[in-house]
C-alpha cells in the first residue's frame, strides 16, 4: 500500500507535482524532510483546543522520522535559523501562558498572508461550555478561521463531533465544519478523523500544505490517501479468516477474524492496518480488539455497542438506522449488504481476485 | 491588594484558569508581593456521565479513557475494574500482568513528559540548568550548549515507551485491548522481546539522565534558596518551600500482584493497604494509615451544582448544573477524605508506599552494571514542588526496573487462558480504584437492565484542583499557592540573573563573542521567539511574574479534561 518516494532533493518538488498528492501523502521519513527543506517561507501555525481530551496533541507527539523535535529544531527555513513550523500558539506545549500566550494568537494572525494554518482539536459546543482567557472558544475559532489560509480539523471530535456530540449531546457539541457553516464561514476544512488523530496524518498533511501538494478529499472532507481504503476489504491481514468462517468469539481466546466480537472494519475507511500507530508499531485489530470505526462520521453512536456485531448494532441504542443516517448510515448499511453478498459468492470470485493481484 | 490571573495555564492538559489575590510583605529589603488567596477553576464541561447512560457497560472503558488523551490508560484501568466488579468476574493472572506492562510503560511516558515538557522549562530556568530548558536554539543549541538536550531526548524516549503500550494495546493514546475478565491481546514471544528491546533504550535515559537531572536540580536548590531568601529577607530554603500543602496524602495503589488479586480486591470490603501491589493504598497523615473507601465524600457548596453535598460517590446522582448558584465559583466538586484536605499524586503514592525516604536500585537489567542506589529523602513532609518532581523520577525508575521483570514473568504464562468470559449481568454495581500518574482515580458503575444506569468518576485533578469545601477550606492547589512570591515588575531574565549573578555563560559556540549572565543568555533566546514577557501578567498598572506560581500549579500535573464537572467561573 505504501508508495515510497526516493528522489534527489533537486527533483523532488517537480516529481511530487507530477505524481499528485497521494504518493506524497503515503510517503514519510527522509522524503518528508527533503520536501520540507524545499519550503522557502516560514509557516504560522495556531493549534486550538476546544472540547478535546488533548489525545490528538499527544498522538502528534508520537510521530517518528522525522520526530517532532526534528521538525521543530532541524528543518529550518533558508538562513533564518527559525524552525519551519514552530507553532505560534499551542496550549499543550507552548512556553508561554496567560496574556502572552493569547498575544501570540495575534502574532499568528499578523503572519504572512497565505501561510497561516489553523489546526483545531476538539468539538465546538454551545456558548459557555468552553472558555479560554475569558473568551468563548467559539469566538477564538471564529476569529482564527476568518484569518486562516488553511484549516485542518484533527481527531474525531473536531471532524465529526466525537464523544462530546454522542447521545444525548449534553453541550450540543458539533464538528468544526458544521460550526463554521453555521456562522457563514465557507472555507474548506481538511478533516483528519480517528480517535485520536494519527500523528503521521497531521505531519503529512501539514507538509503537503507547505509544499503545495494538492489534497484530494472525499465527501466527508478526509484526504483520500489516508481514508480511501476499506479496512476490511482492502487492508485487513485477518481477512482470510473471515473468508473461511474462522472467528474469535471471546476477546483474548483463539485466533480468527474479529467480526463476531464487533469489528466495524467492514464499514470503516482508514489506513490503520497499513500505516499503524506510534512509529508503525500496531493498531487496534492487531491487539486482538475489534475496530470501533472511529474514522467515520456518526461515531460513536452509529458504531456502538462496540462488541456487538454490525448487523445488530443500532437497535441496541434505541436508534433507528433508517431515519438517522445523514448519508453515512445508508451507505454503511448498503456496504454491509454488498459485503454479505460478496462473502456469499465465496470461492470462485476470491480466486479470481487473487489471480488478478498476481498479474 | 491586586488580582493576578493566569488564563490559560498552558503545558497542562485542558483548560485551567487560576486567580490569585496578592498581599504585601514588608521586610528589611523592601515590600514584596505574595499570594494571599487563590481560586482554581477549569473552563471546559462536556458531560461525560450523561453520555455514558443507557450504553452497553462493556463500552464504558472505551468511552471513559477518552475523557483524557494524556492519561487515557488509567481511566481504562479504573473503568475495566469497575466493570469487572459489576460483572462479578476477576481478570486472569496473565491479563493482570499484561495490564501491568501497559501501565508501566504508560507511567514512564507520563512522568517523563511532565518532568521535561510540562514543568521542566521553568525548573531549568530557575536552576540554571540548560538540559531542561526547551531547545530554543535548535540543533546547534543542543550540540554546542546542551540547551534542551534532555528535553529533546525525552521526546524520543516517551515515544519508545508508548511503542510498548501500542505493542500490547494496539495504539496510544486510547489503547484497544482491554476486555472485562481479561484482555483481547495475547502474550507472544515477539511482543515480550520487543518490550525488552525498547526498555533497553529507555532504562538508561531514566536511570542516568533523569536521575542526574533531578540531582542537578536538587544541587542548585540551595543556591536558589539562599538567593531568594537574601533578596526578600524571608525564610526560603528553596523549592521545598514552594507549593507546600497539608501533608495529608491519599493513594489507591497501582500494579496489582497477578497471583494475589484477592488482596487487590479486599479494599472494596474494608479498610486496607493493597500491600501486595507495586504501590500501596493509604491515607498518610504523618504516618501510614489504612485506606477506607467509605471516607470519600464530595462537597458542592462552592460548586455550581444543586446536588446534595457530602455524599459518597455511589450515592451521587447525575449532576444538576446551576450557573447562578449563589456563592459557588467552580464546576469542580471538592472531594475530601475523612473530612480533611488530602493531596493525591506521585508524592502521595511514594509516601504511602515507602514513607519519607526512598531507595531505588539502579542495576542495569541488560548489562548488570550497578550505577549505585538512587536515594531520596522528602525535603518537605507537607509536600512541595521539588518533592513532587522527585517522586515522578523515582517512580519512573521503579517502573523501568519492573518492566524487565514483568516481561520476563510473562514468558511463564504463554498459551494460558487470557480472558474469564462473563455475559452482561441484568444488574450489578462496582468500584474501580487505581492510582493514575496524577493520583487516585475512582470509577463507579451501576448496571440496570444490562445497560449503564449510573456512572461516576472522582479523578485526581478534582482532588488537587478542586474548590473550597462546605467548611470553607481551600483545595490542595489553592492551599499550595498561598504565600508564593509574585515578583512585581521583575521579568524572568532579571530574576534569573539575580539568582545566578555570575557572568559565566559563554556564547562563543554560537558565534557570539561574549560571556554573559544566565538571565542575559535567556533573554537572547527568548526575545527572538517573542517570549520576552514570559509569565508576566498585568494587574493594576504593574506586571506580576507568575513563574513560581505557575510552577506550583504545574507541580500537580493538572489534567482538566479529567476533572469533568467544571466550567468557567463567571
Amino acid at each position: 500500500m505504501k508508495v515510497k518516494v526516493r528522489l534527489s532533493r533537486r527533483n523532488f518538488m517537480k516529481t511530487v507535482a507530477a505524481m499528485g498528492a497521494s504518493a506524497f501523502l503515503a510517503s514519510y521519513k527522509s522524503d518528508l524532510v527533503k520536501a520540507l527543506s524545499e519550503v522557502k517561507d516560514y509557516w504560522h501555525i495556531c493549534w486550538l483546543n476546544g472540547a478535546a481530551c488533548t489525545g490528538c496533541t499527544v498522538s502528534f507527539a508520537q510521530v517518528a522520522e522525522p520526530d517532532l523535535i526534528q521538525v521543530l529544531t532541524e528543518i529550518t527555513v533558508g538562513n533564518s535559523g527559525l524552525p519551519i513550523a514552530l507553532p505560534d500558539y499551542m496550549e499543550t506545549i507552548h512556553p508561554a501562558s496567560g496574556t502572552l500566550a493569547e498575544s501570540l494568537k495575534e502574532r499568528w494572525a499578523e503572519g504572512q498572508q497565505g501561510k497561516r494554518i489553523m489546526v483545531v482539536e476538539g468539538s465546538v459546543q454551545d456558548p459557555g461550555w468552553c472558555v479560554v482567557a475569558g473568551k468563548d472558544f467559539r469566538d477564538h475559532v471564529k476569529e482564527a478561521a476568518e484569518t486562516a489560509d488553511v484549516i485542518v480539523a484533527v481527531g474525531q471530535c473536531a471532524t465529526y463531533g466525537g464523544i462530546p456530540a454522542a447521545r444525548p449531546n449534553p453541550t450540543n457539541a458539533r464538528s468544526l465544519k458544521q460550526y463554521l457553516t453555521e456562522i457563514g464561514i465557507n472555507k474548506p476544512v481538511v478533516n483528519l478523523p480517528l480517535c485520536p488523530v494519527n500523528g503521521e496524518h497531521v505531519l503529512l498533511t501539514l507538509a503537503a500544505v507547505m509544499i503545495d501538494a494538492p489534497l484530494d478529499l472525499d465527501e466527508y472532507g478526509r484526504p483520500k490517501a489516508f481514508f480511501g481504503t476499506n479496512m476490511h476489504d482492502e487492508l485487513c491481514p485477518y481477512r482470510p479468516y473471515y473468508d473461511r468462517g474462522i472467528f474469535i468469539t471471546v476477546p483474548g481466546e483463539g485466533e480468527g477474524c474479529r467480526y463476531k466480537i464487533g469489528c466495524k472494519g467492514p464499514v470503516t475507511n482508514t489506513d490503520c492496518a497499513s500505516r499503524k500507530w506510534v512509529n508503525h508499531t500496531s493498531y487496534c485489530v492487531e491487539s486482538g480488539a475489534p475496530c470501533i470505526g472511529c474514522s467515520e462520521p456518526g461515531w460513536p453512536d452509529k458504531f456502538s455497542p462496540f462488541y456487538v456485531e454490525i448487523g445488530e448494532v443500532p437497535t441496541l441504542l434505541g436508534v433507528d438506522p433508517t431515519t438517522l443516517g445523514q448519508g453515512l448510515l445508508g451507505a454503511t448499511a448498503a456496504g454491509v449488504v454488498v459485503h454479505g453478498v460478496k462473502r456469499a459468492a465465496t470461492k470462485g470470485k476470491k480466486e479470481e481476485n487473487e489471480e488478478n493481484k498476481e498479474v | 491588594m491586586a488580582k493576578v490571573v493566569m488564563d490559560p495555564i498552558t503545558r497542562i492538559e485542558g483548560h485551567l484558569k487560576v486567580e490569585m489575590s496578592t498581599k504585601d510583605v514588608e521586610t528589611s529589603t523592601g515590600t514584596w508581593q505574595v499570594v494571599d488567596e487563590a481560586w482554581s477553576s477549569g473552563t471546559l464541561f462536556r458531560g461525560w456521565e450523561s453520555i455514558l447512560r443507557g450504553r452497553d457497560p462493556r463500552d464504558a472503558w472505551y468511552l471513559t479513557q477518552r475523557i483524557c488523551g494524556v492519561c487515557p490508560a488509567p481511566h481504562a484501568e479504573a473503568s475495566i475494574q469497575a466493570i469487572e466488579a459489576a460483572f462479578s468476574v476477576e481478570p486472569t493472572p496473565v491479563a493482570t500482568l499484561i495490564r501491568n506492562i501497559i501501565h508501566g510503560a504508560y507511567y514512564i511516558y507520563d512522568h517523563m513528559i511532565h518532568t521535561y515538557l510540562l514543568i521542566g522549562p521553568e525548573l531549568g530556568v530557575l536552576a540554571k540548568y540548560p538540559p531542561m530548558v526547551p531547545p530554543a536554539l535548535g540543533k546547534d543549541g543542543i550540540a554546542k550548549l546542551g540547551l534542551g538536550s534532555s528535553y529533546a531526548k525525552c521526546v524520543e524516549m516517551q515515544r519508545k515507551a508508548n511503542e510498548i503500550v501500542a505493542m500490547w494495546g494496539g495504539k496510544f493514546p486510547h489503547h484497544a485491548s482491554e476486555y472485562p475478565g481479561g484482555m483481547s491481546v495475547k502474550p507472544t514471544l515477539d511482543r515480550i522481546a520487543a518490550t525488552i528491546t525498547n526498555m533497553a533504550e529507555i532504562w538508561p535515559f531514566i536511570a542516568e539522565t533523569m536521575v542526574s537531572d533531578l540531582l542537578a536540580l536538587v544541587g542548585a536548590n540551595e543556591t536558589i534558596g539562599e538567593a531568594v531568601s537574601t533578596l526578600l529577607d524571608v525564610p526560603f530554603r528553596g523549592l521545598q518551600d514552594l507549593g507546600v500543602c497539608t501533608g495529608n496524602f491519599l493513594s489507591y495503589g497501582s500494579h496489582p500482584d497477578p497471583e494475589n488479586y484477592a488482596d487487590w480486591l479486599a479494599i472494596y470490603d474494608g479498610p486496607g493497604r493493597r500491600s501486595s501491589a507495586l504501590t500501596h493504598a493509604g491515607a498518610w497523615d504523618g504516618d501510614f494509615k489504612d485506606f477506607n473507601l467509605n471516607k470519600i465524600v464530595e462537597y458542592v457548596k462552592y460548586s455550581k451544582y444543586d446536588n446534595q453535598s457530602g455524599l459518597t460517590p455511589d450515592n451521587e446522582t447525575a449532576p444538576v448544573p446551576n450557573q447562578n448558584k449563589e456563592g459557588a465559583y467552580s464546576w469542580l466538586k471538592a472531594p475530601r477524605y475523612d473530612g480533611k484536605v488530602y493531596e493525591v499524586g506521585p508524592l502521595a503514592r511514594m509516601i504511602n508506599t515507602y514513607g519519607l525516604t526512598w531507595k531505588v536500585p539502579r542495576v542495569n537489567p541488560m548489562t548488570g552494571e550497578d550505577l549505585g542506589e538512587f536515594k531520596y529523602t522528602v525535603l518537605n513532609p507537607k509536600g512541595s514542588v521539588v518533592d513532587r518532581v522527585a517522586a515522578r523520577v523515582a517512580f519512573a525508575l521503579i517502573c523501568a526496573n519492573k518492566m524487565f521483570e514483568w516481561a520476563t514473568d510473562l514468558k511463564g504464562y504463554l498459551g494460558q487462558k487470557v480472558t474469564n468470559y462473563r455475559e452482561i449481568p441484568q444488574t450489578g454495581e462496582g468500584f474501580g480504584l487505581y492510582d493514575a500518574p496524577r493520583g487516585g482515580l475512582l470509577h463507579y458503575l451501576n448496571i440496570k437492565n444490562k445497560v449503564i444506569d449510573n456512572y461516576q468518576c472522582v479523578v485526581p485533578s478534582t482532588w488537587n484542583l478542586g474548590p473550597r469545601d462546605d467548611m470553607g477550606r481551600p483545595g490542595p492547589v489553592e492551599t499550595a499557592l498561598q504565600g508564593t512570591w509574585l515578583p512585581k515588575d521583575l521579568d524572568v531574565p532579571t530574576i534569573a540573573s539575580a539568582v545566578w549573578p555570575a557572568e559565566d555563560i559563554d556564547l562563543s559556540p554560537l558565534g557570539i563573542n561574549s560571556t554573559v549572565k544566565w538571565g542575559d543568555a535567556l533573554a537572547t533566546a527568548l526575545t527572538p521567539l517573542g517570549l520576552a514577557k514570559l509569565n508576566m501578567e498585568p494587574s493594576e498598572g504593574s506586571t506580576y511574574n507568575t513563574s513560581l506560581a505557575i510552577t506550583v500549579v504545574r507541580s500537580y500535573d493538572p489534567c482538566i479534561a479529567c476533572a469533568v464537572h467544571l466550567i468557567d467561573r463567571r
